[in-house]
């Protein structure tokens, strides 16, 4: 690593370190990438543009249940074979196997119910005046969104979001005491997405797990356990993420009241609102990777081993790439990191686009003068961030 | 078959060079290199590439 003075350092296990500070933006303006105590954070976006992409760098999170004691089991053999964390020839294979059933062309067919599923659960609401964001919308609307994905009874909808946020804890420091729990929570998924595959593979539909199962490259296709394995990280990385990405949207939005009526009265923006609400605050606050091999970068030196956090909101509102960085749904932007990039690019961030554009459509179509109406409670400002609890009154529309 | 990318969307994520290895490929600086046109054999990988291209940047003509 660099020696030079002038890198600034930021302690990110600090427990009031926070993103949006005047710290990490003076950081920023000193130097592209920051020394911190888990290895170095890029902060400009042109840098974490070019590295985040850079093939000495890999995903890095597959040493992390040995990093934290865990070595072997259910969830060590599960972690270590996700999509996630493959790397070479072996995530390439997966990865273009899953990659269609992800695109646009797949995913069009299910947004009518999406849109749907938005109305039904803001109607229940329209009238009190007052929702607690994350329980009457957020997590019911992205977990139901899977199911409607993977043909799954939205009825279930409380068992697939009790099972996503448990397995959940295995990405904080306390999985070895946690492993208990994560481990039942994990076979009881597979036992659930092993049903899924042995009910579509007989009676196929039109959901996900159907085009997945018919997945087929050149004659290669995903094993029963690759299909398992996928649909799990499927559900694991897919609800949480657009649960809290959701809060902070609309926390933005409160933010910034008169983009929420923009939104409003041009719904065909809802696209850029999104992304404006990726790229400003984002719930993966930075991206990991670790180095394969020692190299040079400039002035950055790394050896293999080293953590490169990619600093996605700090980069997103860097000033060099974006002039002015506040929240504007009109503006042409450069692209954001917020679903990552290169080989390990969020695998589905074509569903997470669609059915955030058409929360954020309906919402604002109904619901106006957006205020925190009581105690809201956070996630720490690191890793993946979120509301716990979002009181916010409005005015009916 | 023609194939065109969009430089002004293209992020060079590679995600294409999964679908269609023969056609796409990231160059040792990381930039996306392909093939203007392709065999008529290729289409179904080409396509695909152009569907899963995260920046929407590839578009595929007769």
């Amino acid at each position: 690593m660099s020696t030079d003075v002038a890198v600034p350092y930021l302690d990110i296990s600090d427990p009031a370190f926070a993103m949006h500070s005047e710290a990490v933006r003076g950081a920023r303006a000193q130097h592209w990438f920051a020394r911190t105590n888990y290895g170095v954070a890029i902060l400009r976006h042109e840098y974490v543009s070019k590295l985040l992409k850079d093939p000495r760098l890999s995903q890095g999170s597959g040493k992390w249940p040995d990093h934290n004691g865990v070595h072997s089991g259910l969830f060590y053999d599960w972690w270590t074979q996700c999509l996630l964390v493959l790397e070479g020839d072996d995530h390439h294979r997966i990865r273009r196997l899953l990659n269609p059933a992800f695109a646009p062309k797949h995913l069009e067919p299910f947004l009518p119910r999406f849109e749907a599923l938005a109305r039904e659960l803001v109607e229940d609401i329209i009238d009190k005046g007052e929702l607690e964001f994350v329980n009457d919308f957020a997590e019911p609307y992205a977990t139901r969104v899977l199911c409607i994905l993977l043909g799954i009874p939205e009825s279930e909808w409380t068992t697939i979001a009790r099972l996503a946020s448990t397995i959940g804890l295995a990405l904080g420091v306390t999985l070895k005491q946690d492993l208990g729990i994560v481990e039942d929570a994990l076979a009881e998924l597979y036992g659930y997405a092993e049903n899924l595959i042995a009910d579509r593979q007989a009676n196929p539909g039109d959901d996900l797990v159907t085009t997945l199962v018919q997945a087929n490259a050149n004659g290669d296709s995903l094993s029963d356990s690759e299909l398992r394995n996928a649909l799990c990280l499927l559900i694991f990385g897919g609800m949480d993420t657009t649960r809290n990405q959701l809060g902070l949207g609309v926390m933005s939005y409160m933010h910034n009241l008169d983009q929420w009526e923009l939104l409003a009265q041009n719904p065909e923006l809802a696209r850029n609102a999104v992304e404006e609400v990726m790229r400003t605050n984002p719930t993966t606050t930075w991206v990991t990777r670790e180095a394969v091999v020692d190299f040079e970068y400039e002035d950055l030196r790394v050896t293999a081993g080293t953590t490169v956090h990619f600093f996605t909101q700090v980069s997103g509102t860097d000033p060099e790439a974006y002039p002015n960085p506040e929240i504007d749904i009109t503006a042409e932007r450069v692209p954001h990191y917020g679903f990552g990039g290169g080989m390990h690019h969020c695998l589905g961030h074509f569903v997470a686009r669609a059915d955030m554009a058409i929360a954020l459509t309906v919402l604002s179509e109904r619901m106006t003068n957006l205020r925190i109406s009581g105690k809201d409670e956070w996630l720490p400002d690191s890793g993946n961030t979120g509301p716990v609890r979002l009181p916010i009154g409005f005015d009916k529309r | 078959m023609q194939i065109h990318v969009d430089r002004t969307k293209c992020d060079n994520h590679g995600q294409c060079t999964f679908s269609a290895p023969t056609v796409f490929r990231l160059d040792e600086q990381g930039i996306l290199q392909h093939e203007t046109t392709a065999d008529e054999s290729l289409r179904h990988d080409v396509e695909e590439a152009a569907d899963v291209c995260p920046a929407q940047a590839i578009t595929v003509t007769d």
